[in-house]
């Protein structure tokens, strides 16, 4: 018990200087939930969905906002040769309408949403461990104020057996 | 012997962190003055920054002393900030003759182009500078849009607004700014004296 004090206080430390590096003001969180053993036989095709959580009190754009000047949620996947991406199917956005615009609707995500994907490898692919390197691009908003585009790492490994 | 470890490395941790944010607030200090806003900003010096505006030209805060500013910091994504520029439109229509001015700072990452395009569209009559990421943090690291400044006739800030709020809000924050009457710069406020005194203080160290 003893021996833990200086780690907690190193934590506590930390943690208390973390947030005095913060503005007052809260921010639109975003994660993704972890990919489990992603299996793709040589030659053939596996969905995966991939699952993300928005922060409560805040919503993000869909993948097809209604205005041309808001910012999609766009998923960037960057696959290790063989494997490649055949798809990627964005959720419908979910028509909301804002005490800031309440005439106007909008099409979000917020809570929990997952994107589809289809992954591929050649019939003539080694057997392998495979990284598949991506990210999540996102403009968030809660009902009164718009936060900056971000983007969050997305990263999963794709195992390819033989036939 | 463990235990002395450890406490040695907790005071190491510390001391870091401790030289880190002196050397950070100092360095910030001496190139702007202590005037970065962190924590309630009612009554502090506002930031001077000078900006690109749309039209090319490049405007300094302190080009208006002597008159109200409202400061908002807005961007084309922001649906919350299109729903006040038809406001401000109106506030510096009615007020303007009284010395209010309206800025818009633009957090796009986009080009110009695009952002005034959308300002036309919006309506805007009022200057919309570039913002950049030296004023977004001299203004306490602007986060939040829209989030907007009510400057006082001194440069002084009476007001910060977070988010959207509602017009009448917005007025009154206005006539706020407004009412301070103008004191030339032989007659400095309370708080540009305080600024001054630290200065000075700093540099005689």
């Amino acid at each position: 018990m003893k021996r833990q004090l200086p780690f907690r206080l190193i934590v506590f430390l930390l943690t208390s200087f973390a947030l005095a590096q913060t503005p007052g003001e809260k921010q639109p969180s975003v994660i993704m939930a972890p990919v489990g053993k992603v299996q793709l036989r040589a030659g053939g095709s596996a969905n995966l969905a991939l699952d993300f959580r928005i922060g409560p009190d805040f919503h993000i754009n869909s993948n097809k906002p209604r205005a041309d000047y808001l910012i999609p949620t766009v998923l960037k996947l960057d696959p290790s040769e063989p494997v490649t991406i055949a798809d990627v199917k964005y959720p419908a956005g979910e028509d909301m309408s804002f005490a800031f615009s309440p005439n106007e609707r909008l099409s979000v995500y917020s809570g929990d949403f997952s994107i589809n994907t289809m992954l591929k490898a050649p019939a003539n692919a080694a057997a392998g461990t495979y990284p598949v390197k991506g990210e999540l691009r996102f403009q968030a908003c809660d009902r009164s104020a718009c936060y900056p585009p971000r983007s969050i790492p997305v990263q999963f490994q794709v195992i390819v057996v033989m036939k | 012997m463990l235990k002395r470890n450890a406490v040695v490395f907790v005071m190491l941790v510390v001391a870091i962190m401790g030289m880190l944010a002196a050397g950070k607030y100092l360095d910030r200090s001496r190139k702007h003055g202590p005037a970065k806003l962190v924590g309630d900003v009612h009554n502090v010096p506002a930031p001077n920054f000078e900006l690109p505006a749309l039209d090319g030209r490049k405007v300094k805060l302190s080009d208006y002393r002597g008159q109200a500013v409202l400061l908002n910091f807005w961007a084309t994504w922001c649906p919350p900030c299109k729903i006040e520029m038809p406001w401000f439109v109106d506030l510096e229509r009615q007020y303007g003759k009284d010395g209010l001015v309206v800025l818009g700072v633009a957090m796009d990452d986009t080009e110009s182009s695009k952002i005034a395009e959308f300002a036309h569209e919006m309506g805007v009559n009022y200057p919309v500078l570039l913002g950049t990421d030296q004023v977004s943090d001299d203004y306490g690291d602007v986060r939040s849009l829209p989030t907007t400044f009510y400057i006082d006739r001194n440069g002084t800030i009476v007001a910060k607004a977070v988010g959207l709020l509602g017009r009448q809000e917005i007025e009154d924050d206005v006539k706020k700014a407004l009412s301070a009457a103008y004191r030339p710069a032989s007659q400095p406020s309370r708080a540009e004296a305080e600024v001054k005194s630290a200065r000075a203080k700093e540099a005689t160290r």
